[in-house]
C-alpha cells in the first residue's frame, strides 16, 4: 500500500462554462498535514467538493486509498474514511453536541465498535467534551468549528479535509483550533485544510499547494511557497518574512 | 394524421386555459415562497361564482370574469394578509403548507354545503358551436376560452413589465430582504400578489367552467394541476406558465385520445416526477432561482 | 420516568383498554375504535413525517391499497369467514402498500420539503382516479368484504379489540425505530440530510426503509378499517381529508416524539367526535379548521422539522 492517501489527476470541473477547477493534480501522502491556500474563488472549497462527491468531476479522476472515487455517493466515501469539516458549521441544531458526535461515531467508517468511546474521544480531542450536554445551536463560532471538527473525526477518518477553520477566529482560538488539528493529526488522521490566516498555515502544514483561478499555482513547504514569487504576486502581496518557524 | 393533429390542437386550447389557471400559483411561489394549496379552491369558487352570475343575472361567464375576478382579488388579498401572514410569522413559511391545505379542506366544504355535490357546466349560448377550419373542428367554447386565457396572461406579463407594482413584485421575488430595505412595502406587495394570484385563478375558472364539468371535489385536481404546470414551465412567470400548461394539456390530451380518459391525471403526473428527476426548475427555470 | 414506572402504566394501560368494552357502550366503543385506528395512523406517519422529516400530504394512498388489496385477494381467492380469514388478506394488503411504496420511493424520495409533499397529494389522487376509473379495480362499483366477526361477539368489540392489538403492535415498532441505529439515522437525515450524508448516514437507504415502514403500516390498518366497512368504494377509503389528519394528529400531539401522534388523535377526536357530534357533514371543514387553529395558535417551537426552500441544494461552499 503506497504512501499516497488522496491523489487526483488532471482533475477538471466546468459549471456551464465556467472552468471552476482547470487539470489539477495532487498527491496527499499518509500523516501529513497539508494545506490549500489562494484568493477567494479560487476553486479552493469546489475542490474539495469534488473530492467528497458533492459535484461530478467533468474530467479526470480522483483516488483514495486506492480506489477510484468516480461516482461513489457521498456517504460511502465517508465510510471510506474520508471527512469533511465546513467552514460555515451545520450543527444539528436541536441535538446536543455528545448526539451530533455520536452520530458521526455511530456511522463513518465501519470500524471501532463501541459508540460512546469514539464519541468521547472525538469530543476530548477537540477540547469541547465539557460542553457535551448543550444543545448545538447555543455555541459560539470558535466551540462550532471545534464540533464540525469533532463530528468529522468521530467518523472515524483516514483522511480530514478542514475548510477554513480558523476563519473568525481570535487569535485564542486560533491557536486551540492549531493545537486540535495538529492532536486530531497526531491521533492517525491525515488533515488537509483550506486556510486564509499564513500564520496558522505556515505554522502547522507540512506541505502546501496553492491554486489560483482553478488552475495549481505552486506546490511546496511553506517556506518555499511564502517566497515563491508567483504566489506573492496572486495572493499574498507582500513577501512574507516574520512568519514563526514552522514546528512539525 | 388528421386525428393527430386534431389531437394536437385540442391539448393546445386546453393547454392555454391551464397556463391562466396555474399562474398565479406560480407567481405566489415565485414572490412569496410558498405553496399555495388552496389554488384550486380559488378556482373552483370562481367558476361556481361564474355560474352564479349567469343562472342569476343571466351574465356571460366571459363577461362576469371581470366581477369574479375583482372579487376573489378581495379574497386574496385578505386572505394573505390575515392567515397567511399569520402562518408564517408565526410559525414558518413551511407551515403555510399545512395551513393552505386545512384552509382548502374549509372552503371545499363550505362550497359543498352551499352549492351541493352534483357535478355543473354553465352553458352559455355558444357552448354547442364549433368551427371547421379545413379537416379540424374547433369548439367555439374552447377557442373563446383560449382567447381569454391569452389576453390574461399578456395582460399580467404587462402588468409584471411596466407597471410600478409589477417591478416591485419581481424586486421581492428576486430578493426580499433587499427589497425591505429599499423601502418596499414588502406585506402589500404580497397581499397584492395574493389578490392578483386569486383573481386569475378565480377568472380562470369562469372560463373552466363553460369548458368542463366541476365541483367542489375538483378543487385538488386544480391545484396539482398548477403544480404540475410550474414544475414543468418553470416557477414565477407567465411565459414559464404558458409553457408549462401547453405541454401539460398536450400530455392530457395525447393520454385521453391514445390511452383512454381514466389515465390522463396518471400520465400528467408521471411526466411530472421525470421532469422533477431530470430538471427541477421547469423548462424555463425560475428567474428568482439564483436569490433563493 | 424509570423503566418501572413505564411497564406499570403500561400494563395499567392494557387492562383498561381490555376491561373498556365491557364498560362502555357500542357508540363509545365505536369512538375508541376509531381513536386506536386514528392514532396507528399517526404513529404510522410520523415515522416518515417525524423521525425522517418527510412530510407526505398524501399518505391515505396506502390506507386505499390495503383496504383494496384485501378485498381484491377475497374476489380472486373466494372469501371465507371468521376471523382467521382476515389475516392473508390483511397482510397481503400491508405488503402490497409496501411495495407500492417501494417502487414510487426512488423517485419521490430525490424530493424535498413541499415538492416531496405536494408529491405524494399527486400520488394520492392519482391512485384514487385509477382505482376508481379503471373498471379491473372496481373502486367505483365497489368492493365487499365478508364480516370476520366471530358470531357471538358484537361487531364493534370485535374491531375494537383488533385496532387496540395493532396500534400496540405499531407503538412497539416505532419505539423500538425510535431508540436504534436505524432511528438516529433518520434523525440525522431529519435535521440535516446533507451533513448527514458526510457523516457516512446511508440516507438513501434508510429514507427507503422508513418510507417504505411507513407504507406497510398504513396498508395494514387501511386494510383492517375495509373489513370495518365490509363494503365500501374508492373515496371511502382514499380519504384525502385523513392524509391532512395524520399531520394534524403529530403536529398537536409532539411531531418526533413516540406519543405525541396518539395524544393528538384523541385530542382531535374528542373535539370532533364528543363535542361536536353529530356534524357528519362539515367533518372536513373541522379538520381544517382545527389545522388552521393549531398553526396559529401552537408556538413555532412545536414544528422541529426545518425544510429548506424546495428543490435547490444548501450551499455548503465556503467563502468562494
Amino acid at each position: 500500500m503506497s504512501d499516497i492517501l488522496l491523489s487526483g489527476r488532471g482533475v477538471t470541473k466546468k459549471f456551464r462554462g465556467l472552468t471552476a477547477i482547470d487539470d489539477v493534480s495532487f498527491d496527499i501522502p499518509h500523516g501529513a498535514i497539508y494545506g490549500l491556500i489562494g484568493p477567494n474563488g479560487a476553486g479552493k472549497s469546489t475542490l474539495f467538493n469534488l473530492i467528497t462527491g458533492y459535484h461530478p468531476l467533468t474530467s479526470g479522476s480522483i483516488t483514495f486509498r486506492g480506489k477510484v472515487l468516480g461516482n461513489m455517493p457521498i456517504y460511502r466515501r465517508n465510510q471510506l474514511g474520508l471527512a469533511r469539516a465546513f467552514q460555515i458549521a451545520k450543527p444539528f441544531p436541536a441535538l446536543t453536541l455528545a448526539q451530533n458526535v455520536r452520530v458521526g461515531a455511530m456511522f463513518g467508517r465501519p470500524g471501532d465498535k463501541n459508540v460512546e468511546r469514539t464519541t468521547q474521544e472525538a469530543l476530548d480531542v477537540t477540547g469541547i467534551a465539557h460542553l457535551a450536554q448543550r444543545r448545538a445551536g447555543e455555541l459560539t463560532v470558535g466551540d462550532l468549528r471545534k464540533l464540525e471538527i469533532a463530528r468529522a473525526v468521530a467518523t472515524r477518518p483516514v483522511l480530514l479535509l478542514a475548510d477554513e477553520p480558523c476563519a473568525g477566529l481570535n487569535p485564542t482560538e486560533t491557536e486551540e483550533m492549531v493545537r486540535c488539528l495538529r492532536a486530531v493529526r497526531d491521533a492517525g488522521t491525515t488533515v488537509w485544510l483550506v486556510e486564509h490566516d499564513m500564520k496558522a498555515v505556515t505554522n502547522i502544514c507540512d506541505r502546501i499547494i496553492v491554486i489560483d483561478a482553478g488552475k495549481k499555482l505552486a506546490e511546496g513547504t511553506p517556506h518555499e511557497v511564502v517566497n515563491n514569487k508567483e504566489v506573492i504576486a496572486a495572493y499574498l502581496g507582500t513577501p512574507v518574512d516574520d512568519l514563526p518557524a514552522h514546528t512539525p | 394524421m388528421t386525428l393527430f393533429l386534431q389531437t394536437t390542437l385540442n391539448g393546445l386550447m386546453l393547454g392555454g386555459i391551464y397556463a391562466l389557471a396555474a399562474v398565479g400559483f406560480s407567481l405566489i411561489f415565485g414572490v412569496i415562497g410558498i405553496v399555495n394549496l388552496t389554488h384550486g379552491v380559488f378556482v373552483i369558487a370562481g367558476a361556481y361564482l361564474a355560474l352564479l352570475f349567469y343562472t342569476e343575472l343571466g351574465l356571460d361567464p366571459l363577461l362576469s370574469m371581470l366581477p369574479v375576478g375583482a372579487l376573489l382579488f378581495a379574497v386574496g388579498w385578505i386572505y394573505q394578509r390575515t392567515i397567511i401572514d399569520w402562518a408564517i410569522s408565526r410559525a414558518s413559511v413551511e407551515a403555510s403548507l399545512v395551513v393552505t391545505f386545512g384552509m382548502a379542506m374549509i372552503l371545499r366544504n363550505l362550497l359543498q354545503l352551499w352549492f351541493g355535490p352534483d357535478v355543473q357546466t354553465i352553458t352559455p349560448f355558444y357552448s354547442f358551436f364549433s368551427v371547421s377550419v379545413g379537416p379540424f373542428r374547433v369548439d367555439m367554447v374552447r377557442l373563446v376560452a383560449l382567447g381569454s386565457s391569452m389576453v390574461l396572461l399578456l395582460g399580467l406579463t404587462l402588468l409584471l413589465a411596466r407597471t410600478h407594482f409589477g417591478r416591485a413584485m419581481r424586486a421581492v421575488a428576486q430578493q426580499p430582504l433587499a427589497a425591505a430595505l429599499s423601502g418596499l412595502n414588502v406585506k402589500r406587495i404580497h397581499a397584492m400578489t395574493f389578490g392578483v394570484s386569486a383573481a386569475l385563478a378565480g377568472a380562470s375558472g369562469a372560463i373552466i367552467g363553460i369548458v368542463q364539468p366541476f365541483s367542489a371535489a375538483s378543487e385538488v385536481a386544480w391545484t396539482l394541476n398548477a403544480f404540475m404546470v410550474v414544475v414543468l414551465g418553470g416557477v414565477g412567470s407567465p411565459a414559464g406558465a404558458l409553457v408549462g400548461g401547453l405541454l401539460l394539456g398536450l400530455i392530457n390530451s395525447y393520454t385521453a385520445q391514445y390511452f383512454g380518459p381514466a389515465l390522463t391525471q396518471a400520465a400528467m403526473f408521471l411526466v411530472l416526477v421525470l421532469m422533477l428527476l431530470l430538471r427541477p426548475t421547469g423548462l424555463l427555470g425560475n428567474p428568482y432561482g439564483e436569490s433563493r | 420516568m424509570n423503566r418501572f414506572v413505564i411497564l406499570l402504566l403500561t400494563a395499567v394501560a392494557a387492562l383498561l383498554v381490555a376491561m373498556l368494552p365491557i364498560l362502555l357502550g357500542p357508540y363509545y366503543i365505536r369512538v375508541l375504535q376509531t381513536f386506536f385506528f386514528f392514532a396507528g395512523l399517526g404513529v404510522a406517519w410520523n415515522i416518515l413525517g417525524g423521525y425522517a422529516g418527510y412530510w407526505s400530504f398524501g399518505h391515505t394512498v396506502s390506507i386505499g391499497i390495503g383496504a383494496f388489496t384485501a378485498a381484491w385477494l377475497g374476489l380472486i381467492f373466494g372469501a371465507g369467514s371468521g376471523p382467521w380469514s382476515m389475516i392473508l388478506p390483511v397482510i397481503a394488503g400491508a405488503l402490497l402498500s409496501g411495495l407500492f411504496a417501494l417502487v414510487i420511493a426512488y423517485p419521490l424520495l430525490r424530493l424535498r420539503g413541499t415538492y416531496f409533499a405536494i408529491a405524494m397529494l399527486g400520488v394520492s389522487q392519482v391512485v384514487a382516479e385509477l382505482v376508481n376509473n379503471v373498471s379491473i379495480f372496481q373502486g367505483g362499483i365497489g368492493v365487499f368484504l365478508p364480516s370476520p366477526v366471530p358470531s357471538g361477539m358484537p361487531v364493534e368489540r370485535f374491531y375494537y379489540y383488533i385496532f387496540a392489538v395493532v396500534l400496540s403492535l405499531l407503538l412497539l415498532i416505532s419505539w423500538w425505530v425510535k431508540r436504534s441505529r436505524f432511528g438516529y439515522a433518520l434523525l440525522a437525515i431529519r435535521e440535516d440530510e446533507d451533513t448527514a450524508m458526510m457523516l457516512g448516514v446511508p440516507t438513501e437507504r434508510y429514507k427507503m426503509a422508513a418510507f417504505v415502514l411507513s407504507a406497510v403500516m398504513v396498508g395494514l390498518l387501511g386494510a383492517i378499517y375495509g373489513y370495518s366497512l365490509g363494503y365500501f368504494t374508492t373515496y371511502s377509503v382514499f380519504r384525502l381529508d385523513w392524509s391532512l389528519n395524520m399531520i394534524v394528529f403529530c403536529l398537536i400531539g409532539g411531531i418526533g416524539t413516540l406519543m405525541g401522534p396518539v395524544i393528538g388523535a384523541a385530542l382531535i377526536l374528542f373535539l370532533t367526535q364528543v363535542l361536536l357530534g353529530g356534524f357528519l357533514d362539515l367533518h372536513l371543514m373541522i379538520t381544517g379548521a382545527l389545522v388552521v387553529a393549531v398553526i396559529l395558535v401552537m408556538p413555532g417551537g412545536i414544528l422541529r422539522t426545518r425544510w429548506r426552500l424546495p428543490g435547490r441544494m444548501p450551499a455548503r461552499e465556503g467563502a468562494e
